[in-house]
């Protein structure tokens, strides 16, 4: 009986320490609470917070530095952003500037032809070629027709290494392109002269062999590297735009009347992107 | 002695997460009490006679930074940990759940009544908003296991500490 009323003495002394502990801090906290916080009371304060001013810091510091992390990473992020940015741009700039290469030959092509334009005064009409056979380069396809002016039998000119030269003929027009029979065609023919000797003769197309002037008379004086030009007996041709050079002149058959020169174009089918279409008449 | 050293440690690391944090996220205007998880962690592990003093020191740091009134948050750390005491036996603070749901409720009470005994004592409003309290318990509460872990580690057993009932994780 008496070890019963001990254990209970005790659980009791355990269960009144357990409340009278925080109701102690309780009241203590009660009465920091009520005290004015002027005078000694602020001084004190005010003391004891300089004593924790240092994790203050700390913490200032730790914040700080996580901030600057954060920033760091920010600034990584928009750098790595920045770079995938410039490394398109750099793409597409590459890009334009093979653009801007492409278009300055044009140019380059275009001023040329703009020169000869402004020399011989021709009217007509500048296109592109838009189609040409694939095996036989005989004929072009241009990009204007009926329409921009241009008429059947026309003549074409087009530039190589910066000279103009004759490149065929018009054969066929629609209102939005045109056809263009070209100089070695075995169905072109135009009237020519030498210059050297001012000898006419009748230029035609061979084919895949050389084009050649007929019925140059055999007294004539040519000699290979002669130039020749459109006469200005062609009814279709203007005078004077140059054909080619001669390339050869064959004497040795007895029986013939008058000489074949071989002429080597002055415009190679190949090269032929941009022509002039003289007007007709 | 050694406990105590390593108390004090606990409680200067305790005083600079509380202030990181509370500078960090101040600018989202959430009230975040690490202070407080701190002081539950210490429960676990400290005996009463040694837990009270460490909340009541714990909360009496924070105040030595308030200018409304002196005593508050010793006052509500006093409660807080009153009640982590109570229902110390009735749950297992091994698990993280319990120790997120505890520190998340204490800290939305102790929010409360910080702002009570504010109007209380000094006639002035000193109130937060219910997404400062709610988001900066939210914050303290996931922050707790590491607390909570951290405090176990280094007090682990000792004089000061209850038994390995309590204390073992």
């Amino acid at each position: 009986m008496v070890v019963k009323k001990h254990k209970t003495s005790k659980k009791g002394f355990s269960i009144r320490r357990n409340y009278w502990l925080p109701a102690g801090y309780l009241l203590l906290s009660v009465f920091l609470m009520i005290l004015p916080l002027e005078g000694f009371i602020s001084s004190f304060k005010t003391v004891l917070g300089y004593i924790f001013l240092p994790q203050v810091r700390a913490a200032h510091s730790v914040t700080t530095y996580a901030q600057e992390v954060s920033q760091t990473v920010r600034e990584l992020l928009d750098a790595h952003s920045e770079n995938q940015e410039l490394k398109q741009e750099i793409a597409t700039n590459r890009l334009l500037v093979a653009q801007a290469q492409a278009v300055l030959e044009e140019n380059q092509r275009l001023s040329n032809t703009l020169q000869l334009s402004a020399q011989h005064r021709w009217k007509g009409k500048w296109a592109r070629v838009a189609y040409r056979e694939p095996s036989q380069w005989n004929t072009v396809t241009l990009d204007k027709g009926t329409r921009d002016g241009i008429a059947e039998r026309s003549a074409v000119i087009a530039m190589e290494d910066g000279k103009a030269g004759l490149a065929g003929i018009v054969i066929e027009v629609t209102e939005r392109t045109s056809k263009v029979l070209l100089v070695r065609d075995e169905d072109f023919s135009a009237a020519v002269y030498l210059e050297r000797g001012k000898e006419t003769g009748l230029l035609t197309g061979n084919g895949p062999r050389p084009v050649r002037i007929q019925y140059i008379p055999l007294q004539a004086y040519v000699e290979e590297g002669d130039n020749v030009y459109t006469s200005s007996t062609s009814s279709v041709f203007p005078a004077g735009i140059w054909v080619g050079t001669v390339s050869k002149v064959k004497e040795d058959e007895s029986f013939q009347t008058a000489l074949t020169v071989q002429v080597d174009l002055a415009i190679h089918s190949s090269a032929i992107q941009e022509v002039f279409v003289i007007a007709a008449g | 002695m050694g406990n105590v050293i390593k108390l004090f440690l606990l409680f200067l690391l305790a005083t600079v997460c509380h202030w990181a944090f509370a500078l960090g996220l101040g600018y989202l205007g959430l009230q975040v009490n690490l202070m407080l998880a701190f002081a539950l962690a210490f429960c676990t592990v400290l005996r009463p006679a040694f837990g009270y003093p460490t909340a009541f020191l714990c909360g009496l740091f924070l105040d030595f930074f308030g200018t409304k009134v002196f005593g508050n948050n010793a006052c509500t750390f006093t409660v807080a940990t009153f009640i982590m005491y109570q229902i110390m036996p009735r749950f297992d603070f091994e698990g993280v759940l319990p120790q997120v749901l505890t520190v998340f409720l204490l800290t939305c009470f102790t929010g409360f009544l910080n702002a009570w005994l504010v109007w209380e004592f000094s006639s002035s409003i000193l109130w937060p908003g219910f997404g400062s309290i709610f988001g900066g318990a939210l914050i303290s509460a996931l922050f707790a296991p590491v607390a909570f872990w951290l405090v176990s580690r280094t007090l682990g057993s000792g004089p000061m500490c209850q038994s390995q009932q309590h204390a073992s994780f």
